[in-house]
């Protein structure tokens, strides 16, 4: 008897494709009562055996995978699933139940141990609008749009860069 | 900016602990820009914000008076081949197409990829088997960084990462074992598969997807989510220490119960170089990594380990055109190869 790879306990009686570590397809075996769960209906009556209703049941999942979507990226699970990289920091957070699986699949655990982010978050935050303003600025030097570089140089003095260039 | 080809980078001088068994060991850390898109949705003016952003962070902490940061044109195909070399790069690095940088630091001990597939990849260097030393210079760096740069990263899932495979402490740390009587002997499977269910990756020399050469072998950690840095470390620690006995024993076998078939081997590779007219950088890595056996087993006593170690690196296609100082094709490449390692190896 296979057990269901999300939960571990009970019996796994669908095949799901899933991702790999190396971010190939590959197919999971899930239990009728977490494939409920990812918002699947009627899935139990499925025999996983059947290969017509299997292809109809990964259309489904492929068609729900598209709707998921990064709200800052507009990376789709979907397309997570192909590529295999994320499109930034928030797709942890937009597909937070999906990666699950995956994570525990790969790490063997979900939460993280170690070294953490302390100091710094803020000031490297208004570091990171300087730097922002002052490529901006050089771009516009380079143009010699000087009435865009006069404004993005009291941008700076605002946001206290102390170089001033 | 400017190579300097003949130099080798200090983690390769073979001082360091082990080195009898072991080339180098490495600490490296992936990290993200909270802010910025991750590779797959990067456009031209992220990733040279991403640049930017760091050479600043560098300059800042000092890093940047203690090295050089290169960009675009010198990582391209072929010439961004020789960091590759000197394992300060990825192969997939020099291949990608985005804005990207790459500092070094002037020992080569410490490097910093910037816009691989994450952010930020920077690494440390030891020479032999030394995880406090690369551990330690590794999370210096980290630690500058991060009071310059917004990280992206999450209580939950720790250091946010563009596959969830580094997700965590997003540290990969390995070592670059030299296990020719474990081959020799027929025991390296065993070894690698045992070291593959403890949790550990063993792959050749460039890393992903290379093929092992030399009977080089690198050992890393492949989960970075549920254990913390120092755990990481400690499991490779123990585990290398383990393959390392296990080679011990294997070698000492060798020694003992085969001793001229050993002998033979060595000479016979050392006598190839020596007289060789036209060598392929395959047959040259295989040659001097057996040489580097009989160095190690006091066969060869005109060499020292360094020297060897050094070489394997200098004779690799883009290394040793940097040294010649042109560019050449394969047939020509494999002749002054073939001059190059002859006067290296003349006593």
């Amino acid at each position: 008897m296979k057990m269901c790879d999300i939960c571990g306990k009970n019996e796994a009686t669908l095949k799901v494709r899933q991702m790999d570590k190396e971010g190939r397809a590959t197919e999971l075996n899930v239990c009728a009562e977490c494939a409920r769960q990812r918002g699947l209906s009627g899935v139990e009556e499925i025999k996983s055996d059947s290969g017509a209703v299997l292809a109809e049941l990964r259309s489904k999942i492929e068609k729900q995978d598209k709707e998921i979507v990064c709200v800052r990226c507009g990376m789709s699970f979907a397309e997570f699933k192909r590529a295999g990289r994320l499109g930034c920091a928030e797709c942890y957070r937009a597909f937070h139940q999906q990666l699950q699986p995956i994570l525990r699949r790969l790490h063997g655990a979900v939460q993280h141990v170690g070294r953490t982010v302390q100091q710094g978050r803020k000031r490297a935050q208004e570091r990171l609008e300087v730097q922002r303003l002052r490529v901006e600025l050089e771009k516009a030097i380079k143009a010699e749009d000087y009435e865009r570089a006069a404004a993005l140089r009291d941008r700076l003095k605002k946001a206290g860069d102390e170089t001033g260039t | 900016m400017k190579l300097v080809p003949e130099k080798v980078g200090a983690w390769l001088l073979g001082t360091g602990p082990d080195s009898e068994f072991v080339i180098s060991t490495r600490v490296r850390f992936a990290r993200n820009l909270a802010e910025v898109p991750f590779s797959p949705r990067m456009k031209p003016a992220d990733g040279e914000l991403v640049v930017e952003t760091v050479r600043w962070a560098l300059a800042d902490s000092g890093y940047l008076n203690q090295g050089q940061l290169f960009t675009d044109g010198m990582l391209s195909e072929p010439d961004g081949f020789y960091f590759v070399e000197r394992h300060l790069a990825s192969p997939d690095f020099i291949t990608q197409k985005n804005r990207k940088g790459l500092y070094v630091s002037d020992d080569e001990t410490i490097s910093l990829m910037v816009n691989e597939e994450d952010h930020i990849r920077f690494q440390a260097l030891a020479s032999g088997f030394d995880f406090a030393t690369a551990f330690s210079k590794a999370s210096a760096l980290d630690e500058k960084l991060e009071g310059q740069l917004s990280y992206a990263f999450s209580p939950e899932l720790g250091f946010l990462t563009a596959c969830p495979t580094n997700v965590g402490t997003a540290m990969r740390a390995s070592v670059l074992l030299h296990l020719p009587a474990l081959v020799l002997t027929r025991e390296i499977e065993k070894v690698l598969r045992g070291a593959y269910a403890i949790g550990l990756l063993v792959r050749g020399i460039y890393g992903e997807g290379s093929e092992t050469r030399g009977n080089l072998f690198q050992v890393s950690n492949r989960k970075t989510l549920g254990q913390s840095e120092a755990e990481i470390i400690e499991v490779l620690t123990s585990t290398c220490r383990q393959i390392i006995d296990y080679e011990h024993k294997a070698r000492q076998f060798l020694m003992h119960n085969l001793r001229v078939e050993v002998e033979d081997k060595v000479f016979r590779s050392l006598g190839l170089l020596r007289g060789a007219r036209i060598i392929s950088s395959e047959e040259a890595t295989n040659l001097l990594a057996t040489v580097r056996l009989g160095v190690a087993l006091g066969i060869i006593n005109e060499l020292k380990i360094a020297e060897v170690s050094q070489l394997l690196v200098l004779v690799r296609p883009a290394n040793l055109q940097a040294i010649l100082g042109e560019k050449m094709d394969a047939a020509e490449r494999d002749e002054r190869r073939a001059t190059f390692i002859r006067q290296k190896l003349v006593r």
